[in-house]
């Protein structure tokens, strides 16, 4: 199956927030009891039940005094995905037919490594310790459906399908280059920004943590080797030079 | 008779074997989990368990490895010229004509080893405990994976060594991690000084 895509125009949203209600309802998330903190911005960040959520940025200008941004945040379903790097438990984070990053709660065993792996602070618990975090709907894609939170979207603000679709649309649309088009081997997630992804309060440059790629490509064959060498340089020093017998190599 | 001399005590026994196992514990489920085999399911049924495993087995280790301080830990921070010679030669272990000075109850190897354990030991254990109970700071952890890994690493390619020279290099050796004794003679060639110290206090 193609990869398939969500693309994010913060431009195109109006923030009603109708993705986050499609979101749980789909997802049967229970509601939480919020405050409200006089922002749009709410829930204030993503929790075991809340996979989606709109950050809110206010850019007044002369131009422009009254500039809202609001732009649609979930698992970003990277194709070198942090998460499943570092993840110690197999089966617990998988692959999707579609290119999404899923999660089994019965394969997470809560370590919580995920959080350091993941480059955009996605991953939340339960109050068993699972993870929990959007899965890209992949039981509505495998019915033909899109996922809630694009079907749901009035404005067009979240769109879902074919990446390469999706990428070729937004050229014709003007826009050069997406944010997420090549990072971390091309995000699932991508997004129609206007200006830098600073001003959406987004990184630049998205990536793995160094210590976890050395960790990866490094430790993980050098255990290995480390070992076979220590057991292989025993075996060797018996063969070649042989044990100390009574008197050889005693003190002087 | 061989006349026989006690080199360890029943405790540091007991301790050498309770930090073996749970050094062989942890090795096996860490490397479970470091290169995801998931084969470990039929010892220890999910990777739930095999985490619980692993963490208990860390405190056994790193309870283990403060108990042996009290055995080991003056001892190895006494290097004398003697050792330095110890260790210049290599310990006669690549040489049969080497000739080594007299050391003492633990030789200069023993103490090089037993200084790395506590620090390769101490710091995957307390990185471990990190991992294990604040997985949310991110910073922490990223830190800790890496020194956690390192030491794994590192005890990986020490401990066969260690098992090897404790075995088959030094025909001998073996017992006194069983019965705690060695015939004097045996003693008098390879821990000269202690030996002699031993037979002083008499
Ligand atoms: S955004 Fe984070 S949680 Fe999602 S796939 Fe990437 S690394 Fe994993
Ligand atoms: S918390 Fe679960 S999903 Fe995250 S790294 Fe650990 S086992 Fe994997
Ligand atoms: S793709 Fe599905 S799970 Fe992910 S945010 Fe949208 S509705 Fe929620």
């Amino acid at each position: 199956m193609q990869r398939k895509t969500l693309l994010i125009s913060p431009e195109l949203c109006i923030g009603c927030r109708g993705c986050q209600t499609a979101c749980k309802a789909w997802n049967r998330l229970p509601a939480t009891k919020t405050a409200n903190k006089g922002s749009f911005e709410n829930p204030p960040d993503l929790t075991p039940y809340v996979y989606n959520k709109i950050r809110y940025v206010e850019a007044p200008s002369e131009a422009n005094p009254v500039r809202w941004l609001f732009i649609s945040q979930r698992c970003m379903h990277c194709e070198d995905a942090g998460c499943m790097k570092i993840c110690p438990a197999p089966g617990a984070l998988f692959r999707t037919k579609e290119g999404a990053v899923a999660f089994n709660k019965d394969k997470c065993i809560g370590c919580k490594l995920c959080i350091a792996g993941c480059p955009f602070n996605i991953p939340r618990y339960d109050e068993k310790d699972k993870i929990s975090k959007c899965h890209l709907c992949p039981d509505r894609i495998a019915g033909g459906l899109e996922p809630a939170c694009a079907k749901t979207c009035p404005t067009g603000a979240i769109a879902f399908g074919d990446r390469s679709a999706i990428i070729a649309g937004a050229r014709n649309a003007g826009y050069r280059k997406l944010y997420g088009e090549a990072d971390l081997g091309g995000l699932g997630v991508l997004y129609a920004f206007k200006e830098s992804p600073e001003f959406y309060g987004m990184n630049e440059k998205p990536a793995i943590p160094e210590s976890i790629v050395f960790w990866h490509n490094v430790l993980k064959p050098l255990a290995l080797i480390g070992l076979g060498g220590a057991v292989a340089g025993s075996v060797l020093h018996y063969l070649a030079i042989g044990p100390k017998r009574d008197g050889e190599g005693g003190e002087k | 008779m061989t006349t026989m001399i006690k080199k360890t005590s029943a405790f540091e026994r007991a301790n050498h074997w309770i930090m073996a196992v749970s050094f062989l514990v942890l090795a096996v489920t860490g490397a479970g989990f470091l290169y995801r085999l998931e084969g470990l399911n039929s010892i220890f049924g999910s990777f739930q368990n095999m985490k619980t495993v692993h963490n208990y087995a860390g405190i056994v280790f790193s309870v283990s490895l403060v108990l042996s301080l009290f055995s080991y830990l003056g001892e190895a921070l006494r290097f004398d010229a003697d050792d330095f010679i110890w260790l210049l030669t290599l310990g006669g272990y690549l040489s049969k004509k080497a000739k080594l000075p007299p050391q003492g109850r633990l030789n200069a190897g023993q103490k090089s080893f037993y200084l790395f354990l506590i620090i390769a030991g101490t710091a995957i254990s307390a990185t471990g405990y990190i991992i294990w109970l604040v997985p949310t700071l991110r910073e922490w952890i990223l830190i800790s994976h890496l020194t956690h890994n390192i030491s794994f690493v590192l005890l990986l390619m020490a401990i066969p060594i260690h098992i090897y020279l404790g075995t088959l290099a030094n025909p001998g050796t073996f017992r006194i991690m069983v019965y705690g004794t060695v015939p004097v003679e045996w003693a008098r060639k390879k821990h000269a000084k202690w030996v002699r110290s031993m037979e002083a206090g008499q």
